[in-house]
């Protein structure tokens, strides 16, 4: 089995484009403050409640680097983390919070591959047997699920002609006054 | 760990191919193949790799099936080994030696080829007592609906880990991407490609 080489499946991979990831953090960021924390993600997964937790990371545009990261308990608040969209920074981290029904998941989504980082699963059962690995596939794979539910719905608008003509300017207005009201 | 317990931080990857019939002695045998071998003379700064059982990472037989496969889940680790001896205490000994060398020799210095000998068979004594630098990283691949989480976001583990699961199964793992996540709708994804990055400034920032 050897004969490895390393650009053979790229032709198979998706493409990559690290704007969409960006993009979606910021608009589950500004979802999340503008419907009251709660979404209705179809029949399936059901009415959920989520919000940003405890941390945002930012870069330039042009750089991978994280360059700046708010953390503490209210970051989605902070006029930091408004000061940084307003500066032309895009977000590059979001920690999520999902509640569904009686489960609590936490989740650091790292752009652009939308990695799963510390992922925090609402788990029953303990310890490291088999039925402790079950039950931990079954959480992940409810989480991946919700939050392919969120990435569903951000690219039925994003593909839009409505995306540019309503939701931008929303989103520039929600940091907008965030702003005025901080400086008055 | 991460995959058995603690927080998980991952990154997923697709498996396209089919899996044989009889896999599961097939995947034994490919993990044996290559598993995780020590090597008795290391030369300095290279890294070993090999696959290692995820329960402990000396064990490299993969023989319990029990022990690394869970219904359609094969767990297993990816060891990476790298010795290097620490630069100081490289520096101190070969000083030692190097006036050792001109005491004997009764020369106020030493040439620079002796030195050169010096230097390789102080190297060579020093990685035989160092113990190496372990990273270990666990997969969990569910063989039957072909994804896999690697629990390492580093690009240099990653693309170890693509290399070496590749010459193991001869399958090509292909890290997801964001519109992964729209499963079959081709539609929408085509619509995502066409878009480009968006100003979200405030008008007059």
């Amino acid at each position: 089995m050897s004969g490895y080489d390393p650009m053979a499946g790229f032709h198979e991979a998706t493409p990559m484009l690290p704007h969409l990831a960006a993009e979606f953090l910021l608009w589950l960021w500004w979802s999340a403050a503008s419907s009251g924390c709660r979404a209705d993600l179809g029949e399936e997964l059901g009415v959920v409640d989520f919000w940003v937790d405890d941390r945002l990371a930012f870069r330039t545009p042009d750089e991978g680097r994280a360059a700046a990261v708010i953390t503490g308990e209210n970051p989605a608040e902070s006029p930091e983390a408004r000061a940084a969209i307003a500066g032309g920074k895009v977000l590059r981290e979001l920690r999520l919070c999902i509640r569904r029904e009686e489960r609590e998941f936490s989740v650091t989504l790292k752009a652009p591959n939308l990695d799963l980082a510390q992922v925090s699963l609402p788990q029953v059962v303990t310890g490291d047997g088999e039925e402790a690995l079950y039950d931990r596939m079954f959480l992940y794979e409810e989480l991946h699920s919700l939050v392919a539910a969120f990435f569903q719905r951000f690219a039925q608008a994003r593909s839009t002609s409505d995306w540019g003509d309503a939701t931008v300017p929303s989103i520039r207005s929600w940091v907008g006054e965030r702003m005025v009201a901080l400086d008055g | 760990m991460g995959i058995l317990s603690g927080a998980l931080t991952v990154r997923r990857y697709r498996v396209d191919g089919d899996v044989p019939d009889g896999f599961r002695d097939s995947y034994a045998d490919a993990l044996r193949s290559y598993a995780f071998q020590d090597k008795s003379s290391p030369t300095p700064g290279e890294e070993l790799a090999g696959w290692v059982e995820i329960h402990n990472l000396l064990d490299t037989g993969f023989e319990d099936l029990n022990s690394w496969l869970y219904d359609r889940y094969a767990i297993f680790s990816l060891r990476v080994d790298k010795r290097v001896v620490p630069a100081k205490l490289f520096r101190a000994h070969l000083e030692k030696r190097v006036a050792a060398w001109c005491q004997e020799q009764q020369r106020q210095r030493c040439p620079a080829s002796v030195r050169g000998e010096l230097k390789e068979l102080l190297e060579f004594e020093l990685l035989q007592r160092t113990l190496p630098r372990v990273s270990v990283h666990e997969v969990i691949w569910n063989v039957t609906d072909g994804w896999l989480l690697f629990h390492n976001l580093s690009d240099r583990a990653n693309e170890r880990f693509i290399k070496l699961f590749f010459e193991t199964f001869g399958l090509q793992p292909q890290p997801e991407a964001p519109l992964d996540l729209l499963g079959s709708d081709a539609t929408l994804a085509e619509a995502l490609l066409t878009t480009g990055g968006m100003d979200y400034r405030p008008e007059g920032s």
